[in-house]
């Protein structure tokens, strides 16, 4: 359960912090503005928050409530930290990589 | 050097910072312990706890006030803030 | 100071804070980091040791028949069961924390040798004494603390665009990147940061804020701690009635003191001689044991009076079911009836808030998972705390004003206590391998190669060109770290998981330590400034 959980709350993490990231006006920009219409902007806000929130649940799988919540806040750093050093390198990494996490995710339930 | 270097007025204030700060949070938390209405071992708890956030707030405070004469004051409120701390040892003291 | 706005005056506090205390704080920051592994790090330095999976209750048949046979007259025994991050079993008798302890084979009962080091904890002890005499070391940590917290604070202050810039990241552009590196490590893990300094103080609150001790219990600690168990739920003392005395709150609190080795058996025996009763097996209070903590969740096991009518049993747990730390804490039993003499009361609200509060900062809890996440983080602590350091002299090597002097020391000074100490780190390890076996007192001489090589450091960087000794110090830190599994290969040491895993964090750790070396220019000037390709693409200059 902790093998699937764990990769599953740090890719939730993650694509709520780049979701969040995304509806800032500087990197839409930067990531998204010419592909995507701009009315999606304030919806990743909201969407970037409710990934935030999932991943605390998937935390309270592996540790009881209260280590869930400390484990979610470090999470939700080291992610923010990843996007910030992806974001000057490659946008494409950047984005790319929750769905890199949910493929793991993915091969760690087929496989357990 | 002279006394009106800034480096004294930097070194006073330091000290009143440093010093100073310690001696009011001192006195504050044991003001503070004494005031709460809760049983003594949650009162040092909760009042010690909370020394930490009050010392950094007055360091912060004391190098940002402008007047010197404000940041002494402020360390001097640390003999009332004493005297309702340790009122009932001082009358033991003194009776 | 002149007349200054707030930002001026804080921005001044945070660089002088953080300058002189960030020396004293990256070191606290490492070793602490390093100290996540302590356990680990020190089953890896006392490689003779075997780490297979070994059942507690076959360790505690094995440590009891030891005990029976070679110290059956003693009268308390101190057991440490093997644990999953402490795989060895050890015995000692006497007080429970002075006694010599014996390492055995759980198996097989027979005395391990294994060589004398000062293990991983010695990076946990320098974190909070910073190798002093013992308080004086935690008085100069919970200043450096202090700064921290003001550091922090000031730095909220003085940062305008906290939310705007909160994924700004501009790298290759000299102090700009410099400045914006510090500001997001410092921002994206800002929570961490205020929970581990504030916690790190709330450890030690009665030794740094007395305060409320004095005014309220005139400082006696002792008072205060009787209060503690006095306001939660109180056991029965019924079942210590029934063995004919009663007993006294204060003698077995807290499990794990000094007490436990003497216990009040000790004061009363005199007057009556106890009969004797053979001691049953302990197998049976480990059962007992985890039926109140948890499976597996037993770290140790005291008897004290063994073979007698009044001995008892003390099972303390292994910390880490949950965040509240729970140190000390001990089940005690009477070994002949198996009664529950003393429980651990559950904590009432203020003290359960300090515990945990405390039990934030030891990280102990939540298993490996939450173990590396704390790893990670602090490894990003030290990043943040050494980039202020380097910005510090970045800034002040493109201004003209200010003592060249100053800043030639303040240089030499970040090369040796951020690079230095890292070098030192990972020489501590190769030194515990290094150094023969069966030296006595070689863990004073795993010591002194530390220290001495620090020293080395610090004149390597006052003799060096700033730059070069960053570069060469780095290379050294990360040589050193790579090459660490060698020392393993090359011996016929047996391997296991967690040996294994601190080679590995070893390399990787080497990789990026050979990645930061390549990367530092040769001199300020032929700093390399290519945009990355990203910002070129968006063709934003924020």
């Amino acid at each position: 359960m902790t093998a699937i959980a764990f990769p599953l709350s740090l890719t939730l993490a993650y694509a709520g912090i780049l979701l969040i990231c995304l509806g800032m006006q500087r990197h839409w920009k930067q990531l998204a503005h010419p592909r995507l219409p701009a009315q999606l902007r304030p919806a990743c806000a909201l969407l970037g928050a409710a990934s935030l929130a999932l991943a605390v649940y998937t935390c309270s799988f592996i540790w009881h409530p209260g280590m869930a919540w400390v484990a979610w806040f470090g999470m939700i750093s080291l992610a923010g930290l990843a996007l910030l050093l992806l974001l000057p390198y490659s946008t494409r990494m950047a984005l790319g990589l929750p769905v890199a996490g949910a493929a793991l995710c993915g091969v760690a339930a087929v496989w357990l | 050097m002279s006394l009106s270097h800034p480096a004294w007025s930097l070194l006073l204030r330091t000290l009143l910072a440093l010093l100073g700060g310690y001696l009011f949070t001192y006195t504050a938390t044991a003001a503070l312990a004494r005031l709460l209405p809760v049983g003594r071992y949650d009162a040092v708890v909760i009042a010690s706890l909370l020394s930490f956030a009050v010392y950094t707030a007055f360091i912060l405070w004391a190098y940002a006030v402008h007047s010197l004469s404000r940041l002494a004051l402020a360390v001097a409120l640390s003999l009332p803030l004493a005297l309702i701390g340790f009122w009932p040892q001082l009358l033991e003291l003194t009776a | 100071m002149k007349q200054r706005s707030l930002t001026q005056s804080m921005s001044w506090l945070h660089t002088w804070c953080g300058l002189l205390l960030g020396w004293v704080l990256f070191a606290i920051f490492l070793t602490g980091t390093l100290a996540v592994f302590d356990r680990e790090l020190n089953v890896w330095m006392q490689p003779e040791l075997p780490t297979r999976a070994v059942n507690q209750t076959l360790a505690a048949e094995t440590a009891q028949r030891w005990l029976e046979r070679e110290h059956p007259q003693a009268t308390s025994w101190n057991i440490g069961l093997p644990t999953e991050r402490a795989p060895s079993l050890s015995v000692s008798t006497g007080e429970q924390r002075r006694g010599v302890r014996t390492l055995l084979d759980a198996q097989t009962g027979e005395v391990l040798e294994a060589r004398q080091t000062v293990g991983g904890n010695f990076f946990f002890r320098f974190h909070y004494t910073l190798h002093t005499p013992r308080n004086i070391g935690i008085w100069l940590v919970g200043f450096a603390a202090m700064a921290m917290l003001v550091a922090i604070i000031s730095g909220i202050i003085i940062h305008k665009k906290i939310f705007k810039d909160f994924f700004t990241f501009r790298p290759a552009k000299g102090q700009r990147s410099w400045l914006d590196g510090h500001n997001a490590s410092a921002v994206l893990l800002l929570p961490f940061h205020l929970m581990i300094t504030y916690t790190g103080l709330v450890i030690f609150f009665l030794i740094y804020m007395p305060a409320a001790l004095d005014v309220l219990y005139d400082g006696n600690r002792q008072a205060m701690q009787r209060d503690a168990r006095a306001g939660s739920v109180q056991q029965q003392a019924t079942a210590a009635q029934g063995e004919g005395r009663a007993v006294r709150g204060e003698n077995t609190q807290a499990g794990g003191q000094r007490g436990e080795g003497r216990g009040e058996g000790g004061q009363r025996r005199g007057e009556h001689p106890v009969e004797n009763a053979p001691l049953p097996p302990l197998a049976d209070f480990i059962a007992k044991g985890e039926a109140h903590y948890g499976a597996g969740m037993l770290s140790a096991l005291s008897v004290s009076n063994p073979g007698k009518a009044d001995a008892r049993v003390t099972v303390r747990p292994l910390l880490g079911s949950r965040i509240e730390l729970t140190k000390g804490e001990s089940l005690v039993f009477s070994a002949v009836t198996g009664k529950v003499l003393q429980a651990p009361p559950p904590s009432g609200a203020s003290q359960l808030t300090q515990r945990v509060m405390a039990g934030l900062h030891f990280a102990q809890f939540g298993g490996y998972p939450m173990r590396w996440l704390y790893f990670i983080c602090g490894l990003v602590s030290c990043v943040m705390i050494a980039s202020g350091l380097v910005l510090y002299t970045v800034k002040q090597r493109k201004q003209a004003k200010g003592s060249r002097t100053f800043l030639n020391i303040a240089e030499r000074i970040n090369i040796a206590s951020v690079a230095g100490l890292s070098v030192a780190c990972v020489a501590l390890l190769w030194a515990n391998r290094l150094i023969p076996a069966e030296l006595i007192g070689r863990g004073q001489w795993e010591t002194r190669v530390f220290f001495g090589v620090w020293a080395l450091s610090l004149l390597h960087a006052a003799l060096r060109p700033v730059f070069v000794a960053w570069r060469e110090q780095f290379y050294a830190a990360a040589a050193l770290c790579l090459a660490l599994p060698l020392l393993s290969l090359l011996n016929t040491f047996p391997m296991d998981g967690m040996r294994v895993g601190v080679e590995v964090t070893s390399v990787a750790l080497g990789l990026l330590l050979g990645w930061l070396a390549w990367k530092i220019p040769a001199s300020a000037r032929s700093a390399p400034a290519r945009k990355p390709r990203a910002a070129r693409l968006a063709g934003a200059e924020q």
